[in-house]
Formats: structure tokens, sequence, C-alpha cells
């Protein structure tokens, strides 16, 4: 067991694993780690029970503030700094943690305890005076964001904390404490406030979880990455995210803090510039990532800070994956005995395998073709068609059978109806985020952002290829080809496992099929049970959908004629999960 | 401001819509908008293709005179100006968070969200229920500086009930009133009120 530094509180040093309960998901995986023997900053928890005790009574319970003060010591204690001090200042993150995580709960606070005092003494340790201004400003902006919940306006580079906190109390009609045990204290009534806030409430309703569980709160020290030349930041998947090669992969910015990698400020370098300079670090990073992967059964994917030469874990969970990387990652860790083969196919959907037999360039089709314009790559896949700058005139033509690819300054809600038409979009202006973008993305289609002005005017009337991936507008028509499913050895062997523990069987052909596509209301799903009922081979209309294959497991059909075949079979099989 | 007014700015921001879609943009009654519609489009200020309409040159240009004629007094109004402005930092975010929704980082490469990884979708959707709480009250500052503009409230809340209840083609679908569809289309509906033009 941690141990208890009063009724409410527990300080967690790896002792033993807490009450998942009582402590919440995110200081349990913390005492986790620390159980595990891996290097996680100190942290302490406000217990849930304290949290019940505000939502019975309207106030925190007698002497948390002591309790939080002797938490607050025990960090001092591990981590040798001061919370307020004025030599090597500690600043903390505050986050809320129920036993199962739910929207609308508290987000982070990140470099709690900051002060003008604090901040003079983090630019001493750092020799990095703008940064601990910067740290200062991070953290007003994210208390007056989630603590006191208000759009804050700008808080300018250049000026003063006190400015910042006056635009602050002008946008929010509350103040920021200036001393850090009333930050510390206000952020833990922050997060208890939060668990009854409109969507915790709805989704606790939705899901039938009780309103009188509570939330506990995580306080963790912070660490610095950028403290000196022997510290940095970075992410590591301990597999390939993208490929699904059993290598480990990630990025390291040395001398930075997670926030400049999240900015896209700094480019950070691969995982070899921590394997040149910290050589022992980036092996006992490896070794984490080893264990964290064999004792939670799945990829990892893990934030770490390096601290002076010393390791941190920040968090880890089931690393996010490519669909080329799901697919591998499935059928390697059946291979080296990880997991068994049904939970291999829970981790493989029918979209990503829709997504790997997408038509995409020709091996070596790009070589020696000619590059027209380049742009940033928006959404994946390959466009091939005539470029035309009119969106009115692409959709006529594009609406009368032609292969069309939409080329605009910029696009807005004008353009959306020949978007939807189009082979590929591409645009002069704008960047991952712009309406081009989002749209494209929200419609499948290939689109490459910000080619620069005046480059696709006069691509007017070409056929151009367009790769979505690579960003690029390449003249004339490319090679394109289909993946075929029984051909990729992969695929081949889900798809036998699949059909071993499918509701149904998918066949490509069949001679005889009641075919939803002659149907009136084939394509509705709602439509399915009465249309399905009796019916045991079917075929088209509404089973194109994940949604519709499960109306029809659920109907009792006995067979699905449709190619390709391993997307349906998933389907059919997430539909007999709980 | 008209009625008309109101029917071809309901075009303006539903290009390619029929009577019924513009009607419920423009907040007019069906049978109202249907009659204006075909008016204006006999007054050449809109061409009607299968029932489907959109501004001619000529409309175009008749609506961008009256956006700066009934709108003269809300550009001068500094509550609005200044709403309008905390606006825009908002939509920042908003176009991160629905970036953030599409696409994965994976260790600094940009590949598509499929869906799969249902803690991430619940932390970018949290973040959309998040923003749109704090924007609540500035968007409750824009309507009581033009009443017609609830409309987009209304439209968001649905957007993201319907996220939220599980059906997550409500947050950036480009075929329905998704909640990025009815953010951008009240974007552009401000913009024209102020007279301003998009920055990407």
């Amino acid at each position: 067991m941690s141990f208890e530094l009063g009724p409410h509180t527990l300080a967690i040093d790896g002792s033993g694993l807490p009450d998942r309960q009582l402590v919440g998901g995110k200081a349990w995986s913390i005492a986790r780690m620390r159980a595990l023997g891996l290097s996680v900053p100190p942290a302490f928890v406000v217990t849930a029970r304290a949290c019940t005790h505000f939502l019975d009574t309207g106030a925190v319970p007698a002497g948390l503030a002591e309790e939080l003060a002797r938490g607050v010591g025990w960090l001092e204690e591990a981590s040798g700094c001061r919370f307020g001090g004025e030599e090597r200042p500690l600043l903390v993150s505050v986050r809320s943690g129920a036993a199962i995580s739910m929207p609308g709960m508290m987000d982070t606070v990140l470099n709690l305890g900051i002060t003008e005092t604090t901040e003079a003494a983090l630019g001493r340790v750092t020799g990095d005076p703008r940064f601990a201004r910067d740290t200062h400003r991070r953290f007003l902006e994210l208390y007056g964001r989630i603590v006191l919940k208000g759009v804050l306006p700008e808080l300018g580079e250049d000026a003063s904390p006190a400015d910042w906190r006056k635009a602050i109390e002008g946008a929010t009609g509350q103040g920021v404490p200036a001393d850090p045990g009333a930050q510390l204290a206000a952020a833990v009534t922050a997060v208890f406030e939060s668990w009854n806030s409109r969507r915790a409430r709805r989704y606790r309703q939705h899901h039938g979880i009780p309103d009188s569980l509570g939330t506990a709160v995580t306080v963790q020290a912070m660490v610095f990455g950028n403290l000196d030349e022997r510290s940095g930041t970075g992410v590591l998947f301990s597999r390939n995210p993208l490929t699904g090669e059993r290598a480990p992969y990630g990025e390291y910015l040395a001398r930075a803090q997670g926030e400049d990698v999240v900015s896209g400020r700094y480019t950070p370098q691969p995982l070899s510039a921590l394997a040149a300079q910290l050589p022992a670090v980036h092996e006992e990073l490896l070794a984490a990532a080893a264990t964290l992967e064999r004792e939670n059964g799945d990829v990892q994917d893990i934030e770490f800070t390096v601290q002076a030469g010393k390791l941190y874990l920040l968090q880890t969970r089931a690393a996010k994956r490519a669909p080329a990387a799901a697919l591998r990652f499935a059928v390697d860790m059946v291979a080296e005995g990880g997991i068994d083969e049904a939970t291999a196919l829970s981790r493989v959907t029918a979209e990503q395998v829709r997504t790997l037999l997408r038509p995409r360039l020709a091996d070596g089709a790009a070589e020696g073709a000619r590059c027209l314009a380049r742009g940033e790559a928006a959404c994946q896949g390959v466009g091939v068609g005539i470029v035309v700058t009119n969106t009115d005139e692409a959709e006529r033509r594009a609406l009368a059978g032609e292969a069309v690819v939409l080329a605009r300054a910029t696009t807005s809600p004008d353009d959306v109806h020949g978007m939807i038409v189009c082979r590929a979009v591409v645009t002069e202006q704008g960047g991952a985020t712009s309406h081009a973008a989002v749209v494209s993305r929200a419609l499948g289609v290939a689109c490459v952002v910000g080619c620069g002005e005046g480059t696709l005017a006069a691509l007017e009337g070409r056929v151009v290829t367009v790769d979505g991936a690579s960003g690029c507008l390449y003249d004339g028509a490319l090679p394109v080809v289909a993946p075929d499913e029984n051909a990729e050895p992969a695929l081949a062997l889900l798809t036998r496992w699949a059909e071993a523990r499918a509701p149904l069987a998918v066949v490509a052909e069949a001679a005889e099929a009641f075919d939803l596509g002659n149907v009136d209301g084939g394509e509705d799903v709602a439509r399915l049970p009465e249309l399905l009922a009796g019916k045991t081979t079917v075929r088209g209309g509404a089973i194109a959908s994940d949604e519709g294959v499960k109306a029809a497991v659920a109907a009792g059909v006995r067979t699905i004629v449709a190619t390709p075949r391993l997307p349906v079979l998933l389907a059919a099989l997430e539909a007999t999960r709980p | 401001m008209n009625d008309m007014h109101l029917a071809l700015h309901g075009v303006a921001l539903k290009k390619h819509a029929n009577a019924a879609a513009v009607a419920a943009a423009a907040g007019l009654e069906l049978e109202r908008a249907d009659a204006l519609l075909k008016e204006a489009a006999a007054g050449a200020r809109l061409a009607e293709a299968q029932g489907a309409y959109v501004l001619t040159p000529a409309g175009r240009m008749i609506l961008d005179n009256q956006y700066s004629r009934y709108y003269g007094a809300l550009r001068a109004d500094a509550a609005f100006v200044a709403a309008y402005a905390r606006f825009e930092r908002v939509n920042l975010e908003l176009k991160q968070i629905v970036t953030d929704w599409q696409m994965l980082d994976l260790g600094g490469q940009k590949v598509r969200n499929d869906h799969s990884n249902a803690d991430y979708d619940a932390a970018v959707l949290d973040r959309l229920g998040d923003l749109h709480e704090r924007f609540a009250p500035i968007l409750t500052q824009l309507i009581e500086g033009l009443p017609r503009l609830a409309i987009h409230r209304r439209k968001l809340e649905h957007a993201l009930e319907e996220a939220e209840a599980g059906r997550i083609e409500w947050i950036s679908d480009a075929k329905r009133e998704s909640y990025h569809t009815v953010w951008f289309e009240m974007h552009e509906d401000l913009l024209r009120v102020l007279g301003r033009t998009r920055e990407e």
C-alpha cells in the first residue's frame, strides 16, 4: 500500500498498488509503474473520499489544507525542490482522475506553483529566463482556461505577468491566486466541482455510473527537460506505429519541455539522437518500454522526460497506430505468444482493413514523374483527374462522368458540392486545419493544401495525379493499383482466424442471394430487421456498412456475399462483442 | 432588415440548397421562403436548377450592399465586435480540435484517424465539449447583438449531443450539419455581417 499522509491523501511511493476506486486511473497507473521499478516523478493523490465529502457538504474536509501541505512536503523531499522556493522551485501538475474516465472532468493544469519569485529562480536554475517567463505564461493560460473556465485574450509574449493576470481577471471576473498553496487548493476544488459538470453528469447517467463515486486528484512533481545539456523530452512507441515493425520508434528534443514538441515550434530528432547523447538513458528507456508492453499486453506509446541525465516516464498507454501497424502488431504478437487470436482480431477494425485495401500509386510509379506543384499533404489517398478551377464546372463535369481534380485558391462552404464529387482537392493557401483539409478528410478525398499562390491556375485542363500522402501533384495519370486481400499474407492469416470465429460466413460469390440493392429501402440500416427476416444469404445495399453487417448478424443471416471479405468478417465479429 | 434579405442571405450561406434548407438557415417559414426564392429567381437575383438556388452576380452585389446597409450599427457596436474577436480566438482552437479528430500524430507523422482508438476519440470529443461550454457566453453576447444567430446555437448543441451519444459523424462530416459544418457556416455568417474576409 502506498502510505497515508492523512485520511484523504496518499503518497504514491510504489510500495504497493492502491485501490483504483479510491485513487483513480491516473494515480493507479503511476503507482503501477513505480511498483514495476520504473522511474516516475513523485506524486501524491487526494482520494475520491475527499471529493464525496465535498459533494455531500459543499466544503472540502477539515484538515485537507494540512494534508495538501504534507503531500507537498513529501514531493519536496522526494524531488529536492521547494514549492514556492527561491532556489530550486518545485512546480506540480494537477489532474483529475476518476476510476472510470469520463468527459467533462477538469483537464490537467501544468506548472502550478510558479510565481514572480519562482519564475526568477527557475530562470536562474535553467539559465533560461525566457523559458521561465514562458512557463509562467503557460501556467496562467491553463489556469485561466481550465480552473476559471474562460476564453482568454492572447497573452502577448512581451507583456509582464502582472499584465497577464489583469487580462485573465478581466476575461473571467476572477483572479489567479499569487500564493502557490492557494493555487493548489483552488485547483483541487475545481477538480471536485468538475465531477458535477453537465457533461460528466450526462455521461454517468447514460452509462449507469453512480454520482456518489467522486473523483481523485493527482498532484505530481514536474520535471524539466530543459534543465541542462543532459535534459530533454520525447515520445517512444515500443514498436513502429506506422509500419508495425518490431523496432522502437520515437522522437526526442534535447533541452525542451513536452509543450515545445506539441507546439510544433521545434522539430524533434529521431530517437537515435538520444542514443548518441545519453546511451544509458536510451537503454533504460527501451527496457522500460519492453516491460510496459509485456505487462500491458499491447504496444505502448510512452511520454518521457530526461532531467539532468535521469529518465522519468510521464505517461504510458496503448499506442495509437496506423492501419498497417495495427495489422502487423496483431499478427506478430500472436506469433510471439503475447496475445491469442481472438485478441488479435479485436485489435484490427473493418475500417483499417478497408484503408489498407484502398487504391494506391503502383510501386515505382512516382519515380521519374514530374512534380507540377507541391504542398502540405492533408488527406491521404490518390486522385487522378483533369484540373478544374471553377467549382460549379467541376461539379457539372464530375456528375457527367469525368474524373476531376478541383483546384482552388482556398475553399469555403461554397465549394463543398464540388468537393463531394471530385477525385482530389488541391489549394494554393492554407494549412492542415484549413477548410479544404478538414472537409476533404471528412469526405475521404485525397487533398493537398498550401501549394503556394499562383501555382494552380496554370494547370487548368491538365491531367494530374494527386498524391495525398506525399503532397505532390504529378504530371499525367500515373498507374494506380488496388491491393488484393488474398495476396497479402497477414490479411489472409487474419481472414482464416476470423472465419473460424465469425457468426456468419462471408463469400465472394454465390449462385443465389437476396440482393438488398434491388429492394426499396435496402440502403437503410433501420429497415434491415424487417427486410432480412427469414433470409439466409444476402448481398448489397446497407450490408456495405458495419452497422448493416451488425443488423444482418442480429437478423440471423447465415451468409453474406461481399468483397473484400475481411472487413465484413471483422464487422460481424465486432457485432458479437458486448 | 426584411425577409427578402434573409432569404438571399440564406442562399449565400447554403449554396445549392433547396427552399427547405434556405428557410432553416434564414429562420423563415418554408412557404414564405419558397415564395421569396421564386420571386428573387424571377428578378434574376438567383439562378435555380432542380429546386436548388445560387446567387447570380447581380444578386451577390445586391446582397453585399444590403449587408453594409443593414449591419452598419452592428459593425459599430463595440460589444459585438469584441465578442467577435473572442470568437476568432476560439475558432483557432476549434480548427485544431477538428484536425486532431481527423488526424493522429504518430511520433511526428500525421495519419488519418480511423477511430479505432476509443480513448483517443473520447479525449478529443471531451475537448470539443469543453470548448463548446467556454464558447457559450461569447455566443450569447453575439446573439444579444443579432438575435437570428441563435439558430447556430441550436444546431451546434444538436451536433454536439449527437456526437456525445456516440454518433461521431456529427463532429466533422461535411454532408450533414455536423459541428464543423455549422461552425463554419456561423463563421461565414459573421464575416458577412461584419463585412470581413476569412483568413486561412
